[in-house]
């Protein structure tokens, strides 16, 4: 008798997991692929969408989507498993892990509160202030230095305080998500900003040079682009404050905890001084050296040397690194190069302008939707960097003025809000485990009407302008 | 210069023992105990034991965690549960400490150190700890966790090389018990001389022998013929300590090379009190510093006051 | 001063860390490529060497070591990032990772229970019919699931059988040492049985398929070697006999109340038939569905299943599995394509056939050899995986058959009697704190006598007949 509440409970909780697989099935032995799309990238497309539906309602714990996207390649005979096995791990994958590292290894010395309490300094006490605080200091620093980094440097910060706040932060989860979310959405708002905000910008202007379509210079860029930057930043704010709601008002007793164990933990000592140092070859490493050795191999550069150095040990980081999430990253971006190599992605990018130029008939108006719309939607799915090395061809094909094409393209690629695994950035922050998948569309939607009209005005108003 | 205070509040000192294996670790245990209830200090009793290969370390988690299943314990736990039954035998006038059962699942662990929990209530502080890995490396990362004042440990049979190590490293005093035989009667035997490490070990001395009822001597060694106003001055001041304190002092002034001489007086019945050295560690580590040689070369029980 | 206190133990500490860096550094920058290789194979060889000082030494924790590997691969290698990590990963990896998990996830349901009390049905209670009965369990079960689950499942077994017979006065450290060292040999020789029995196997599939020098499947595997694991359980069992005479003829009381423990456990629940039935569909999938999926993704599907059903949470995963492990795996293999793609393999395994060519004319005998002992001598310092990830690529590259060569050097890195290092089954017997090092001596080059002779047989007899 038990057995069948023990199994009719099962089935209750994870009736989104059967509706996947349902769906999975039917769509793999029933429905008949397009006949301009051949059947492994009709698989891989199946495979993502059971993934996000998996994803979004979390019926099983994400690393055991990070494996279903894995095996069902092979499964479904996508590729072979050696191959599926080698698309896992590349550079990125090596950053997300490497950066997860290098933060449990800078709150292991106690940077992360004094970091926190140098931010506090000049925000002041007020929730709102701190998370505007948050969220300027993110897009500022990541347009110029990539959100990658700057999402991992932020995110003990921001747990520090959380901590503070509350000992159990599920309680004061309006605060805790406002917070979090403050790093990776302004991150990503800022990566836009300039050419080094993120890889995607330089393969938007190695296209250009190669399509003969002139160049941009940094500083052009800037002017362009920087605006929506700014406009974004006190929209995101009011944003984040509207949706999460921080339960507090002011965070004086948090802040009061943090200003006595700081002056409890003293001056910088010697060990400190050298986890500083080395944080800050990292970080140079990152800003110079990336375009010959990746991010992926500095940040683990790093974490060798702070094990090398005794400043962490490396119990602590395999108990406290989210490796879930590097699966799921990984998974992530494995099927995303399926998505490429199979052809789906070019597929729904055509589906994608057939069906808007049916609708749409002013050519003008039709490129930059389907620019935007495009690479809004693809880059929810794929990477940014992928998904702006898919779509920029594509895009720029079309006509028109290239250049403002081209920035529509980039700054779109940077609308990744909706899920877990859309940005590092958000990847990072859900790895802390405090934030629902829910809470990305939750928050994120807002978002993307929000960069969409904001790249509306620019676009009609600044650029004209110019 | 003259402090009023002790350098030192007794009652805030915290001693960590370091015990190997139930036959040979009594002798350490009883001392450790003995002396930390003399100081009236906190006792902490650890056992590092040996690292599995990092390799298989899984595959040992694993067994570890079946191995609880089946009510089987680490077998450094099984130490620290003799530990503590030898505490209790060892004061048992201790009513809060008799209490205190040993439980093997009620255990903290992070990152490598696991924490046998105990009731803190007050009369009794102690501390069980089990930790893996490197010997020298392991107590130096639980006194720099802990802040210990003062690590007992038994002289081994390597012990050249290992003491060498440990008074090189290990950032407290340190209390090395080579073939130290607890039925024997003992005479405290103080080195003075003029580095700040003396004011300290002085006082420690002066403790030990009032608590134990030792005899006391104080030994001034000088390389020529005269005792500078240095020497001369800093045994006086400990004279004085002594006597303000009611104890009977016998000093000795000779000449000749410090560790040399420190070695032939010790013979075998004498317990050492000796400052740390103030040498750079470099120069330590290079030439020696006279606690490493005088613990190389002697056979009796060595207090390094740091 | 305490800083440079401080610093002067770091020194101290990690000595064979800067020893390293230093040669690295002094190949590298000083002493020019040989005429033969190229300066990508010379770098990469300089990164091997740096390791294995690192992997013998220890100064650094291992992962730190995996990490090193790959940014130097990066660094000075001349490969780029994205390439390091195409080779990191592969179905091999995703084996190592997969079998970990499953081993967390089989023995949490504590079906070890149920498998003591089968044991000690077959065996009685006479003690060598005990030792025996292990060794062949162990062995069997071992060349399936893998020598890792097994002892994690036996320990407990013998340990819970020495505390029932431990009678004060009357020492049984050869009761203790012939059932340790029966799991641990035990698992060890089985682990050779078949691909899934260890992730040596696995690492070992994988450079066939990645230098196209042909396949093996499961069974043809099983076909060919399980025949040295049904000899070598009753030799082994013999040696250990020998070796450890264990006090008491046999074990009464101890089995009796074993039994008894045992038996309260109670009926098998239906969670422990289903788990038991996920885990029999996996082992399923591995001997009929790998050729097609590959050992790793098969795991893999087991976990999922595992998690899916809620039989272990993803939380208990994580914490039993060490990450910093599979990122070693990952480096290694990783530098071992990388090795091959230079011809730094090449270059090695050229080198040592010239050297030894005076002492062995006989060229086929030579590259027997060169593999044999290569695999068992490494596989003692490094770990058995470990020694195949590195040295497999050379082997491969010494000529002859490369499916013959590849399985005696697979099968002769399993021959990590002499160290707790080796064999996963021999540390976790060492850290039980029961036996000690010079055990490992005493017993080990008895059995490594007996491997080396009856893989001899095997390969000289057997695998004629077959191929």
């Amino acid at each position: 008798m038990t057995i069948y509440i023990d199994v009719l409970f099962w089935m209750r909780q994870k009736r989104w997991f059967l509706f996947a697989i349902a769906y999975g099935l039917v769509m793999h032995f029933v429905v008949t692929p397009p006949t301009d799309l051949n059947p492994a990238a009709f698989d891989a497309l199946i495979i993502i969408s059971m993934a996000l539906i998996l994803i979004v309602t979390e019926p099983l714990p994400l690393p055991a989507i990070a494996m279903f996207m894995l095996f069902m390649q092979v499964v479904l005979g996508i590729d072979t498993a050696n191959n599926v096995a080698s698309s896992f791990m590349n550079d990125a994958v090596f950053f997300i892990m490497g950066s997860l590292m290098l933060a449990v290894a800078i709150v292991s010395q106690g940077l992360d509160k004094r970091l926190a309490l140098g931010i506090i300094t000049l925000t002041g006490h007020k929730t709102w202030r701190i998370i505007a605080g948050f969220t300027t200091i993110s897009a500022i620093l990541a347009s110029f230095i990539g959100e990658h980094t700057v999402a991992a440097m932020m995110m003990p910060v921001g747990l520090t305080l959380v901590r503070y706040a509350h000992k159990d932060p599920k309680k004061v989860a309006g605060l805790t998500a406002a917070l979090l979310f403050s790093i990776a959405y302004g991150a990503t708002i800022g990566s836009i900003g300039t050419p080094s905000g993120g890889g995607r910008n330089v393969i938007m202007m190695n296209y250009w040079a190669e399509f003969g379509d002139g160049s941009v210079t940094y500083l052009e860029w800037i002017k362009y682009v920087y605006p929506m930057v700014l406009i974004q930043i006190p929209f995101t704010v009011l944003i984040l404050l509207w949706t999460f709601k921080p339960e507090h008002s002011n965070l004086d007793s948090a802040v009061r905890k943090l200003v006595i164990d700081v002056a409890h933990a003293g001056k910088i000592k010697g060990r400190e001084w050298l986890a500083i140092f080395l944080f800050v070859l990292v970080f140079l490493g990152w800003v110079f050296l990336s375009e010959d050795f990746g991010l992926g191999i500095i940040a683990l550069l790093g974490v060798f040397l702070y094990l090398a150095f005794g400043l962490v040990e490396w119990q602590e980081l395999n108990r406290k690194t989210n490796w879930g999430v590097i699966l799921l990253f990984g998974a992530a971006i494995s099927i995303g190069i399926q998505m490429n190599e199979t052809g789906a992605a070019q597929w729904i990018a055509q589906v994608i302008i057939t069906n808007l130029g049916r609708v749409i008939d002013s050519p003008a108006v039709l490129q930059g939707s389907v620019s935007v719309l495009l690479t809004g939607i693809m880059s929810n799915i794929l990477s940014s960097s992928a998904t702006v090395a898919v779509v920029g061809p594509i895009v720029l094909d079309l006509g028109g003025d290239k250049i403002l094409i081209g920035y529509a393209t980039a700054i779109a690629s940077a609308f990744g809000y909706f899920t877990a695994v859309a940005a590092p950035a958000c990847t990072i922050i859900y790895s802390s485990g405090l934030v629902k998948s829910k809470d990305f569309l939750r928050a994120g939607w807002k978002m993307g009407v929000l960069s969409l009209v904001s790249l509306l005005g620019l676009s009609l108003i600044w650029w004209p302008l110019l | 210069m003259t402090k009023k205070k002790p350098l030192f509040d007794p009652k805030s000192l915290k001693f960590l023992t370091a015990v190997s294996s139930v036959e040979y670790s009594k002798p350490t245990l009883k001392m450790g105990a003995l002396i930390a209830s003399v100081f009236d200090a906190s006792h902490g009793v650890v056992y590092v034991g040996e690292r599995a290969s990092e390799f298989h370390g899984s595959s040992v988690n694993l067994t570890r965690t079946n191995l609880d299943n089946w009510n089987i314990i680490h077998p450094g736990l099984e130490v620290l549960e003799w530990a503590l039954q030898e505490l209790k035998k060892l004061s048992p006038e201790n009513n809060e400490l008799a209490k205190i059962q040993f439980n093997p699942d009620h255990v903290y662990e992070e990152d490598g150190r696991v924490r046998v929990m105990l009731p803190e209530e007050k009369g009794c502080r102690i501390e069980l700890v089990l930790r893996e890995g490197e010997l020298v490396d392991q107590l130096r990362k639980e006194i720099q966790l802990e802040n210990y004042d003062l690590a007992i440990i038994g002289g081994s049979q390597n012990k050249r090389h290992l003491a060498h190590s440990l008074i090189q490293y290990l950032p407290s005093s340190i209390f090395i018990l080579q073939k130290f035989n607890p039925r024997k009667k003992y005479k405290l035997l103080l080195l003075v001389d003029d580095s700040i490490a003396t004011n300290k070990s002085v006082e420690w001395g002066a403790l030990i022998a009032e608590k134990l009822g030792w005899p006391v001597r104080t030994l001034t060694v000088s390389k020529t013929k005269r005792f500078g106003a240095g020497y001369q001055g800093a045994a006086d001041k400990a004279k004085a300590y002594f006597d303000s304190r009611g104890i009977e002092v016998e000093q000795f002034f000779l000449t000749g090379d410090p560790v040399r001489t420190f070695v032939d007086f010790a013979g075998d019945n004498h317990f050492v009190i000796m400052g740390a050295s103030t040498l750079n560690p470099v120069k330590q580590l290079l030439f020696g510093s006279k606690p490493i040689k005088t613990l190389e070369q002697s056979d009796v029980p060595i207090l390094i006051v740091r | 001063m305490h800083i440079s206190a401080d610093m002067l133990f770091w020194v101290q500490q990690k000595r064979w860390l800067l020893v390293a860096l230093v040669v690295g550094a002094i190949l590298y920058f000083f002493v020019p490529h040989p005429q033969s290789l190229g300066p990508d194979g010379y770098h990469i060889l300089i990164i091997i060497l740096m390791t294995l000082i690192l992997i013998l030494k220890e100064p650094i924790p291992l992962p730190a070591i995996a990490l090193q590997l790959i940014f130097w691969q990066v660094m000075i290698g001349g490969s780029t990032a994205n390439e390091v990590g195409g080779y990191f990963m592969n179905d091999a990896v995703f084996f190592i990772m997969g079998s970990l998990m499953l081993a967390v996830a089989i023995v949490s349901q504590g079906l070890d229970k149920r498998l003591a009390l089968g044991i000690i049905h077959l065996t009685g209670n006479k003690s060598w019919r005990i030792v025996a009965g292990f060794t062949a369990i162990s062995a069997i079960l071992s060349s399936f699931v893998g020598p890792h689950m097994v002892t994690a499942m036996m320990l407990p077994v013998a340990l819970t059988l020495i505390r029932y017979t431990s009678d004060k006065g009357r020492s049984n450290t050869g009761l203790i040492a012939a059932l340790l060292f029966s799991i641990a040999y035990g698992a060890t020789i089985g682990s050779i049985g078949t691909p899934s029995g260890g992730g040596r196997n696995v690492i070992m599939m994988n450079y066939w398929a990645e230098f196209g020098s042909g396949s093996l499947s499961y069974i043809e595997w099983m076909k060919m070697v399980y025949p040295m694991v049904l000899i070598e359980i009753p030799i082994t069992t013999f040696i250990i006999l020998k070796t450890f005479p264990p006090e008491w003829q046999n074990l009464d009381t101890a089995v009796r109340r074993l039994s008894v423990e045992v038996a309260h456990a109670g009926k098998m629940s239906a969670k422990e038939i289903f788990s038991l039935f996920l885990f029999a569909g996996v082992l399923y999938g591995w001997i009929v569905l790998s050729e097609d999926y590959g050992l790793g993704s098969i795991a893999l599907i087991g976990i999922f299943l595992f998690m899916a059903f809620g039989l272990v949470s993803w939380k208990d995963l994580s914490r039993g599995v060490n990450w910093g492990v599979i990122l070693l795996f990952g480096a290694t293999i990783s530098i071992g394509v990388q090795m091959k793609n230079t011809g730094g393999a090449a270059w090695l395994a050229e080198g040592s056939v010239n050297l030894l060519q005076n002492l062995i004319p006989n060229i086929d005998a030579l590259r027997a050899v060169v593999s044999v002992a290569l695999s068992g001598v490494l596989s003692n310092l490094l770990s058995s995986s470990a020694t195949v990830a590195v040295v497999g690529p050379v082997v491969l590259n010494l000529g002859g058959d490369p499916i013959l060569l590849g399985l005696a050097s697979v099968i002769s890195s399993a021959f990590g009697y002499f160290t707790a290092v080796a064999a996963p089954a021999c540390t976790i017997i060492y850290s039980s704190g029961l036996v000690k090092a010079p055990d490992f001596l005493r017993a080990g080059w008895k059995m490594a006598i007996m491997s080396v002779i009856s893989l001899a047989l095997v390969a000289l007899v057997w695998w004629p007949l077959l191929r």
